[in-house]
């Protein structure tokens, strides 16, 4: 993040073409992770975590499996509950607080691998539950958002049909859709291709750079090289529930410092 | 020596015994023949064997005075054997719709309790369950019947709120709300407060809709329905001219002759053959209306033209089934007629308190009251709890299935944990908790016979009764199959279109 203007008053937060990296120094802080540790047992799941994402950043979390990346991830809207250290979501804490909690969930939106699409409401009642019931709109105004959302996402003539009888592109769509209902300032992204037929990953990629483009604060667990390396500010590479490397695309696809970055590289590229 | 060409392989013509169509049809035919001979053999053997014997079997006892005393029910001493069994069949009914909504409630309770964070609560399902379901029925109603009969005789029984409860080893018995004179007119109102529940209902929704408030319309539509019922006992008798039209509907079906209903329910059958047909064929036409119907559809056409035929052949040789529903018909509406001909001093409803009386030597409750045996309060808590306890597992397990991403995603996007339970992981749970329950129903149902062991007059013990004094085992034993034939497919029937309406819609 050095190319970029180091003047504040240069429009840092105008928006930049993807890929191309962004001064984010001067934006507000939206997840501030402090030596987040948890484990299962006695697996230790995650491992002193230190990071700050930016508003506006996109941040690709890499890793193998079973490094701890979806935990970590699960961790920022309480999904799962960590048991050391601090993490702190847009200037508010996460503890046992059922307030904050549900204040933190209610601005993060999160989209899962499995899609987990409500299989009993139609498309546009899985996006409109949420406003309706916990933002208390008028069922009219929530559908009429949900139509738009749909048509952001391409999907507005399967509105009235039930996930089931939907692709898996267009479902994960949908779930892009519902999350994004909700209004809020972060997106969380769980491994959303991986469950995906290849001809479909595209379809939501595409979405997730608009989203992107749009200035999103986006944190995005993938497999997707090709994403990373276009959309990402900032690639945070885990193993063994730690965080080993961290920095531009650039740097981290052509000068690794790490060696089990290289090795991570060498067997994926 | 050439290889035939696809031409020849196709005009080759298959021989029959090879052609699956042919077989297939074949084996339709033939299997229904079979079947209908072998009824035929059956019956006809039956009847012989019966003659030869000296053992006489029809229904006439149905008809003819008998002598029985009914433990409890809408007539305790019957004077015909088809009013002792209607009594009986009353009872069964009485017993499994009370035992069917208990057992429910009480299993969803049982297994959300299961379900629970707190210790206590969980163990204590686990132990109802555990113990409840690993015990025979027929020993749990024993044990209840034992433990009621330790209570006190009805002379020395309790009254606790001054004589508006007795209770003693003869039952308890409490003050019986009973529909009076002023009845049908108040439920006319009733009826109108239902048509306009609705429209409350719809505009409360359209206010909730257009601006968010939570306007809670269901409760409005009720309350609606509750005003108009209060409404109703000071204003009923507006609805008393209702007996003209009535009236009216009753002369019109005196004067109608029989060819009448045989010529409506011939065009009811038949219509519906028709409607059922093209809407077959509609349903198996493609977009672009290509038509693609198997050998068994075929067949399914044709034994709904056969059946609908074999009605009108019915109506037409069996005068009989007409004749009764016109003049059940006019019955109907001539009671309806009466009921709502009385003056306007009627009250739609009379309560009276429970009396005891001297019979014979001992003491009893009488008719005022409301009476539970403690034959009815064993075989009742016998039925609820044993199947409370397997319907309790149900409610756990469908709950268990909704796969945790439900929950989670529910979570992601700030949904509250009773949003959650009742939008997302309820109306998922339930398709899968309603087939297994039920089928606890039409287990509950069917054990409500064990009764006959502690002396409750459900039908089967009033049948035993019956045809101990009249000979008519088969015809009795004929009559119980059909009874309960008939309730567990009217359950089928229910819970199955719950299941169809609920089921998800997938490609």
């Amino acid at each position: 993040m050095t190319d970029a203007a180091t003047e504040p008053t240069a429009e840092p937060m105008s928006e930049p073409a993807a890929g191309q990296t962004r001064d984010l120094s001067n934006a507000r802080d939206m997840i501030v992770c402090e030596d987040v540790s948890k484990w299962y047992g006695d697996f230790q799941a995650l491992d002193g975590i230190s990071t700050t994402i930016k508003e506006q950043e996109v941040v690709v979390v890499l890793g193998p499996s079973g490094s701890g990346k979806s935990t970590w991830i699960r961790c920022i809207n309480r999904l799962e509950v960590h048991q050391e250290g601090r993490i702190v979501v847009d200037d508010v804490e996460l503890t046992n607080d059922l307030r904050n909690i549900e204040q933190i969930r209610s601005e993060v939106g999160m989209v899962f691998q499995q899609f987990n699409l409500f299989p009993h409401l139609k498309v546009i009642d899985n996006v409109s539950l949420a406003p309706i019931w916990v933002r208390k709109k008028p069922r009219v105004e929530a559908e009429e958002q949900a139509m738009a959302l749909l048509e952001r996402v391409g999907i507005p003539e399967q509105a009235h049909k039930y996930p089931g009888q939907l692709s898996g592109g267009q479902q994960q769509r949908v779930a892009i859709a519902r999350a994004l209902a909700m209004e809020p300032r972060i997106m969380l992204f769980d491994e959303v291709t991986s469950a995906l037929d290849p001809e479909m990953v595209k379809e939501v990629l595409d979405i997730m750079k608009t989203l992107a483009l749009s200035g999103m604060t986006m944190m995005v667990v993938t497999h997707e090289m090709g994403f990373a390396k276009e959309v990402a500010d900032r690639i945070i590479f885990m193993e063994e529930g730690q965080i080993v490397e961290q920095g531009t695309p650039q740097h981290f696809f052509e000068n690794p410092t790490e060696d089990r970055t290289k090795l991570f590289l060498s067997q994926i590229l | 020596m050439t290889a035939p060409t696809t031409q020849e392989r196709v005009s080759h013509r298959v021989p029959l015994w090879r052609d699956v169509v042919v077989l297939k049809w074949v084996t339709q035919v033939v299997l229904l023949a079979v079947v209908l001979s072998a009824m035929w053999f059956l019956a006809t053997q039956a009847g012989d064997n019966l003659r030869a014997r000296n053992i006489v079997s029809t229904f006439d006892f149905l008809e003819r005075p008998i002598d029985i005393q009914l433990s409890e029910g809408i007539d305790t001493k019957p004077d015909t054997g088809a009013r002792a069994l209607w009594t009986g069949m009353v009872n069964t009914l009485r017993m499994s719709i009370a035992g069917i909504l208990f057992a429910t409630l009480l299993g969803i309770v049982v297994g959300l309790a299961r379900l629970s964070d707190n210790w206590l609560i969980s163990r204590l399902a686990s132990t109802w369950i555990e113990t409840l379901r690993n015990i025979p029925l027929l020993v749990q109603i024993a044990f209840y019947f034992s433990v009621l009969t330790t209570l006190p005789r009805v002379g020395l029984g309790t009254g606790p709120i001054n004589g508006w409860f007795h209770i003693s080893n003869k039952g308890i018995s409490m003050p019986r709300v009973f529909i009076a004179d002023g009845f049908y007119q108040w439920l006319t109102v009733v009826g109108v407060g239902a048509v306009a529940a609705h429209y409350v209902r719809r505009h409360r929704q359209r206010i909730q809709d257009e601006t968010g408030a939570m306007t809670s319309p269901i409760l409005w539509g009720m309350g609606t329905v509750a005003l108009f019922g209060v409404i109703g006992i000071f204003v009923h008798p507006v609805f008393s001219w209702l007996g003209v039209p009535l009236g009216a509907i009753a002369d019109l079906l005196d004067s109608l002759p029989v060819i009448a209903p045989q010529i409506l329910f011939s065009v009811i059958a038949l219509g519906a053959a028709a409607r059922w047909i093209t809407r077959f064929l509609s349903a198996h036409r493609s977009a672009r209306g290509h038509l693609s119907i198997s050998d068994d559809d075929w067949f399914r056409i044709a034994f709904a033209t056969l059946a609908a035929l074999a009605v009108v052949v019915m109506l037409v040789r069996w005068t009989g089934f007409s004749s009764w529903t016109l003049n059940s018909g006019r019955d109907l509406f001539e009671v309806l007629e009466n009921k709502f001909d009385v003056d306007g001093a009627a009250r739609p409803f009379d309560a009276m308190r429970p009396d005891i009386i001297q019979k014979g030597k001992f003491p009893n409750y009488g008719k005022s009251g409301l009476t539970m045996s403690i034959g009815f309060a064993a075989v009742f808590f016998g039925v609820v709890f044993y199947t409370s306890a397997f319907i309790g597992e149900n409610v756990r397990g469908g709950i268990l299935a909704v796969p945790k991403g439900q929950s989670e995603a529910a979570m992601a996007v700030g949904l509250g944990r009773g949003q959650i339970l009742r939008h997302v992981v309820l109306p998922q749970a339930v398709r899968i908790i309603l087939p297994p329950t039920g089928n606890q129903y039409l287990n509950l149902l069917k054990n409500t016979s064990l009764a006959v062991a502690v002396g409750y007059s459900e039908i089967v013990q009033v049948g035993q009764t019956t045809f101990n004094q009249t000979g008519m085992t088969l015809p009795v034993v004929v009559i119980w199959m059909l009874f309960y034939l008939s309730c567990s497919l009217s359950i089928s029937v229910v819970v199955n279109w719950f299941n169809v309406r609920m089921k998800l819609v997938e490609r």
